[in-house]
């Protein structure tokens, strides 16, 4: 008998046919395995690494089946329900950006541990969409509120333009945003971020980092107090993994979640008005939500007022926000003895007017992130 | 169904090896034609008819032509066959074209209808005309048995994108074939090989062309990072497929003909034509081209003789001008080369002529892929710094650092660098025998490397299934 292998002086060698054997044994354990792996394994309803639902296997109907449409949701389900399906996608991520050197993977890449996606080109347009919103909210709401606005930059702002990946123009965003908008004035809060205020593996900036930022805010908003003046305590949550960890699919080390709270935090809380419901500034139990972050004010809300009893104003203070506003609001209210949380992005502005009330005197503040601004249809 | 899909890989492909594999050789045939089916049914319910249609007419024809008493019934049913074939061909995939063009020059309204294209219409009807004709002309037997020919036509792994197997090709494997662990083996090989062709490289360039259409930022270097994106991504994403299609096929037992053959080092568009898409040129010039009396005839004929079949090359391609004129430039291209720039190269050195070759082929391959003529020329003058675009900024540096190593990998691979290294590395025993043990392992490599990408990725159809 032919041995299968043999180490000679000639180094290794092995025969021809049992080569054969091996190859066609190797791709019949490949295909075949996935073939039983996939019927075998229960189907998933969610991913949480990518923070969607998982496409199910499609209903028949003669329709779609004629159509061809069924087959499609097919490929879908296949595609979707694929065994070790993440570990496919950091297999992919880790050969496109480590052996075939590719800046980027699907628009996000690694720095220095952080996840960066890159929001890239400015979309003008878009800009100024948001500006022209602004103004519609100002004519509507405003007019004789004190009115401010501001940009958040993302982490590939601190990144991207000195390693060599594309990024947002952000002096031109500034400039659209200065030229289109009207009645409002500018705060500058670029200044007080640097990359190191932001999560690792998510797209949002940390809470105990962000307290310069508090400040920029509220004295540019001539608030009373400062948020540097409060002495905080740290709560730690951890592991973190945040919606970049999942785009990504690549090995990173998790971020630990850090809440802030004060006496004034403790005593205030919040209404959410989808739900007609009061809670608490913070809700640890929600890190274990799809999304950890929504430990901070429950996460994605269209509409909630704070209520500061221990506040030692009577000022009110109204934010146009994204999501980043969760972690920030907290740190606001030194100054503000209500503020209203306003997502444009779940509720529209005409129904804001139905829901609060906008006194005369109070601020009122837009503040977004740059990946919004450059998506702003998305404001209603 | 798509080779380069989850649900081929992982679902189509192991039931079917495992179906066929597993049934005495008389059903053999069988498993493959209902295989067959349920692949071209699974992307085209509707249109799977129009194909049982076609299989049928060609089958009963050859049975006509081969029962016909004389010579001139034998003729009236070639004819039939062919205006049927031709006639199914041109409305499904030119009446659009026709009816546009007529309601453009007359100013009529006519319903251009818009029907969609059949998958894979423009290479079954190909093998369907060569077995029709070659059974005319007494070179192949007539085929009785309904699921042969069937299995002919419809053979999954050459159904919707080639290569155009005739008939003659197959016809002793349809009745007996051997499958032997060599073949198997080599198959896979092959199979592996396109699919990693397709779903890493192609695709990869793919993106570029996305990029490219989406930016408002163009400069004069990203529309040749287009161009040539576009020139190798088509190459690796047809020859990916031929390779998917002669693996496969090998693996049944079926040997169908090699494709392509390193295109891009060619010195010449007549060298080219002969190393790209093959099974098309060869069935243009046995079926067209020397009908029409080839390069045995007066000059004038013969220059007659070239932009017939260049213009049918290119109209094959698709229903748009673009297409038509891309196969012309290529006629005109071969003309010049037999009467003037075959001599002018023998003089120079072989890199003129390489150099030549690539920019014709570059030019050429613009024109395919613009909507039109009008952006074609956009395109062909922002190349030529005629456009007043900058010639480099941020962006296009950006994409060029990104994307330099799969150009290199790419331009590798599309020379016979790496059969060159192999045949070296044979001479050498201790490598030869350590790449050979290495092969499975490279061949699992790929394999979850494309599930990689396949599952990570969107949906990628291949630009020859437009055809």
């Amino acid at each position: 008998m032919v041995p299968l292998t043999r180490l000679s002086t000639s180094g290794f060698k092995m025969n021809k046919k049992y080569l054969n054997i091996i190859c066609i044994a190797c791709f019949t354990v490949v295909i075949f395995g996935f073939l039983l792996t996939n019927i075998i394994a229960p189907d998933q309803e969610f991913s949480y690494s990518e923070r969607r639902k998982l496409a199910q296997f499609p209903q028949f109907s003669t329709e779609e089946f004629w159509s061809g449409e069924f087959f499609e949701k097919c490929e879908d389900y296949f595609l979707d329900q694929f065994t070790f399906r993440d570990g496919f996608r950091g297999f992919k991520a880790y050969v496109k950006l480590s052996l075939l050197g590719q800046k980027d993977n699907n628009g996000i890449y690694i720095k220095d541990g952080y996840i960066i996606k890159i929001e890239h080109p400015l979309k003008e347009s878009s800009v100024l969409i948001a500006a022209n919103k602004f103004n519609e909210v100002y004519a509507k709401y405003l007019q004789d509120l004190n009115v401010y606005y501001s940009v958040i930059p993302d982490k590939n702002y601190f990144t991207g333009p000195e390693n060599g990946y594309l990024s947002i123009d952000y002096e031109k965003m500034l400039e659209i945003l200065s030229q289109n908008t009207q009645n409002m004035t500018f705060i500058d809060i670029f200044p007080e971020l640097t990359l190191d205020d932001y999560y690792k593996t998510d797209i949002h900036w940390c809470q105990e980092n962000i307290i310069p930022v508090a400040d920029a805010l509220l004295k540019a908003m001539n608030a009373n107090a400062l948020a540097s003046g409060v002495n905080y305590t740290r709560h730690e949550l951890s592991p973190f993994y945040g919606s970049y960890y999942g785009h990504a699919a690549l090995n990173t080390k998790p971020d630990t979640l850090v809440y802030l709270s004060s006496q004034i935090i403790e005593n205030a809380i919040a209404y959410d008005y989808e739900t007609g419901t009061w809670n608490s500034i913070y809700i640890p139990d929600n890190f274990n939500n799809v999304d950890p972050y929504d430990v901070f004010l429950s996460g994605a809300k269209a509409l909630i007022t704070i209520d500061n009893p221990s506040a030692d104003t009577d000022r009110e203070l109204i934010i146009f926000r994204d999501s980043y506003t969760s972690s920030l609001a907290p740190l606001l209210l030194e100054g503000y003895a209500k503020i209203h949380l306003v997502d444009l992005r779940y509720i529209t502005t005409d129904y804001v007017g139905e829901l609060i009330e906008f006194q005369p005197g109070a601020d009122a503040l837009f503040l977004f992130g740059a990946q919004v601004l450059n998506n702003a249809a998305m404001l209603k | 169904m798509l080779f380069s899909s989850v649900s081929f890989l992982y679902y189509f492909l192991p039931v079917v090896l495992a179906l066929y594999f597993l049934v005495p050789t008389r059903f053999k045939n069988l498993v493959l034609l209902l295989a067959s089916f349920a692949f071209y049914f699974w992307g085209e319910p509707t249109y799977s008819f129009l194909m049982v249609f076609a299989i049928g007419s060609a089958y009963l024809h050859g049975i006509w032509i081969s029962r016909a008493k004389n010579a001139r019934i034998r003729k009236v049913a070639l004819i039939s066959s062919i205006v049927i074939s031709i006639g199914t061909l041109g409305f499904f995939k030119y009446w659009a074209f026709f009816i546009n063009s007529i309601n453009a020059v007359f100013n009529s309204t006519l319903n251009p209808l818009n029907l969609a294209l059949p998958i894979g219409i423009s290479f079954y009807t190909f093998q369907i005309l060569s077995y029709t004709i070659d059974l005319y002309r007494g070179t192949v037997r007539v085929q009785t048995n309904f699921i042969n020919f069937a299995t002919y036509v419809a053979l999954f792994p050459q159904l919707v994108a080639g290569p155009i197997v005739r008939y003659a090709t197959v016809e002793e494997a349809l009745s007996s074939r051997k499958h032997s662990l060599a073949d198997i083996s080599y198959g896979i090989h092959r199979f592996i090989s396109g699919l990693a062709k397709k779903v890493i490289i192609a695709n990869s360039l793919g993106e570029l062309g996305v990029i490219f259409a989406a930016t408002n930022e163009k400069t004069v270097l990203l529309y040749w990072i287009w161009a040539v994106a576009f020139t190798l991504q088509i190459y690796f994403d047809f020859s990916g497929y031929s390779d998917m299609a002669i693996g496969l096929g090998r693996i049944f037992g079926f040997h169908f003909p090699e494709n392509f053959n390193f295109p891009y080092i060619a010195k010449s568009v007549t060298e080219f034509w002969r190393r790209w898409h093959i099974s098309l040129g060869s069935w243009f010039r046995d079926y067209v081209y020397i009908p029409l009396g080839g390069n045995r005839v007066s000059l004038l004929k013969w220059v007659r003789n070239v932009a017939v079949v260049w213009f049918l090359t290119g109209f094959w391609h698709g229903a748009e001008w673009n297409f038509i004129i891309w196969g012309l430039y290529f006629a005109i291209f071969l003309v010049l080369e037999k009467f003037i720039l075959n001599r002018l190269f023998s003089r120079l050195p072989g890199a003129f002529s390489h150099f030549y070759l690539l920019l014709v082929v570059i030019i050429g391959f613009v024109i395919f892929n613009t909507f039109g003529v009008t952006e074609s020329v956009i395109s062909l003058k922002a190349m030529f710094g005629m456009a007043g675009i900058p010639f480099t900024n941020l962006e296009t540096g950006y994409y060029l650092a990104s994307y330099w190593l799969i150009f290199i990998i790419a331009i590798l691979l599309s020379t016979p660098a790496l059969k060159w290294l192999a045949q070296k590395a044979k001479g050498i025993k201790p490598l030869a025998n350590m790449s050979g043990a290495l092969m499975p392992a490279v061949h699992v490599f790929l394999l979850l490397l494309v599930t990689g990408y396949l599952v990570d990725g969107s949906f990628n159809p291949f630009i020859y299934f437009r055809f």
